[in-house]
């Protein structure tokens, strides 16, 4: 699917790449707030189900592979908080 | 914001795609707040300096932006505006990619149509339509990626939700819900009409109600997108709601002379340049049988608002990829109607209550600054 409506972006700061900087700050705001929803989620499930104490999480050594997934979402992260910068004209 | 109605075919999103969504949401709310300060601006600072320059108040909304475009708060907010917009489209893009496949599977499933689908892969999508992608929707309303493509329907459906932030309702059906429940019904209860057509109907959200007011009728939706159009029909299908959509232009179609009882569209006519909307005012004429009724659904045109009013409406112009947006809202609609056929005493320019859903339950009206503030819907009607 095409990533970026056709049409001319409005220049709205002092240069287009004042406006990209805006972007990329919203797109942050966005994931942290993504971010901050899952572990929400997280933690009301296990607080009801007594899962695990915030010890056990500081106390955690990730696998080789769990390192392998995390390395690919921050890739997918990356790319989606600087989507101003590399998305294609098409 | 209310949750959405999960419709069989409607993408479903992962934990972290909806909390994008809900973050847009959020984000979208709280600009609007911001918007409305703009208000305060004018009043204060950008409309004293002009009046300090030209020796007279800004008349036209075209001076109110000259005055507003250099005011730092407006170009900040205006920023937002337009960047929660891309967030918006990018967060709903992003979750009906992943599932597209799927999606596609779930379009192709419908056994024992109730209604039907028709599809013109020689149909010229117009230029104007081609230019930009209209409200920064990527890919527009004709983008089709491949012979059973529903994309362009998927992100639709799930934009046009997140954009009203739910306040057209559960099925996006509140234009119309409310031409049918609260202008039609209410105000000729004894018009049955038997043949309908829906112009410009994209997904089906304001077909459907016509189907369940008036359950006798056919009732026909035509639209110039093809993946557009696969969802209106998977969808209908899903809710149970007997529909023939085809692929057509609205403003020259292939049927027959005097075909419908009641031509409608719901916000299409501000997507098309004055000389297709000539056209689509001509074929609607044509269309309807003598005694039939044409009935257009809009937001407010220019002359019903205050210059500020215009001016901060008119901010779709640019900023959303809406080119025909001012030009539309600047036309006499009852003129056009004349032109195009219908005597002078029987085009009328009305208003009726929006917010027939929430009704519907029970739960009064929404608000609905974002439509122009006045808790109801525009509508060009003309009888033949």
């Amino acid at each position: 699917m095409k990533k970026k409506a056709k049409g001319k972006r409005p220049v709205y700061l002092q240069n287009p790449e004042e406006d990209q900087l805006l972007a990329i700050a919203l797109a942050l705001a966005g994931e942290v707030s993504v971010l901050r929803e899952r572990l929400d989620t997280m933690e009301k499930i296990a607080q009801t189900k007594g899962l695990f104490t915030t010890a056990e999480i500081e106390a955690y050594q990730p696998s080789q592979q769990v390192e392998q997934e995390r390395e690919q979402w921050r890739a997918d992260y990356i790319a989606r908080v600087l989507r101003v910068l590399q998305e294609d004209e098409g | 914001m209310n949750p959405q109605f999960r419709h069989p075919i409607l993408p479903e999103t992962t934990h972290d795609e909806l909390a994008r969504q809900n973050f847009v949401t959020s984000l979208k709310k709280h600009v609007f707040s911001l918007s409305a300060k703009n208000q305060g601006v004018y009043e204060t600072r950008a409309k004293p300096r002009f009046e300090r320059e030209h020796q007279r108040t800004p008349e036209t909304r075209y001076e109110i932006q000259q005055a507003m475009k250099d005011e730092p708060y407006y170009r900040w907010v205006s920023a937002l505006r337009r960047m929660g917009q891309e967030l918006m489209w990018d967060s709903v893009l992003s979750s009906v990619e992943r599932q597209l496949p799927e999606l596609r599977e779930r379009a192709k499933g419908v056994n024992q149509p109730l209604g039907s689908l028709t599809l013109n892969p020689d149909l010229l999508i117009p230029t104007y339509q081609q230019a930009v992608d209209i409200h920064c929707m990527p890919g527009s309303y004709h983008s089709d990626l491949s012979a059973d493509d529903v994309a362009a329907g998927a992100l639709y459906d799930r934009g046009v939700y997140l954009y009203v932030r739910g306040m057209l309702g559960p099925l996006n059906d509140d234009m119309g819900r409310s031409a049918v429940q609260n202008f039609l019904k209410r105000e000729y209860p004894d018009f049955h009409p038997g043949h309908i057509l829906d112009m410009g109907c994209t997904v089906g959200h304001s077909t459907l109600p016509y189907v369940e007011g008036y359950p006798e009728a056919v009732v026909h939706g035509i639209d110039i997108g093809a993946s557009l159009l696969r969802y209106a029909h998977a969808r209908a299908e899903a809710l149970g709601k007997r529909v023939h959509f085809s692929q057509q232009n609205a403003e020259k179609t292939n049927f027959a002379d005097e075909s419908f009882d009641l031509v409608v569209s719901h916000i299409l006519l501000h997507e098309i340049p004055v000389p297709a909307l000539r056209n689509v005012l001509r074929e609607s004429y044509r269309l309807l049988k003598p005694g039939g009724m044409m009935v257009h659904i809009e937001a407010p045109l220019y002359c019903h608002m205050d210059s500020y009013r215009a001016f901060a409406f008119d901010w779709e112009t640019v900023n959303n990829n809406e080119p025909f947006w001012g030009a539309f809202r600047d036309l006499d609609l009852k003129a056009e109607a004349i032109k195009a056929g219908f005597e002078p005493d029987q085009v009328l320019e009305t208003f009726a209550p929006n917010g027939a859903w929430l009704q519907a339950q029970g739960n009064g009206t929404p608000k609905s600054q974002e439509f122009g503030g006045r808790g109801t819907w525009f509508m060009l009607v003309a009888w033949k």
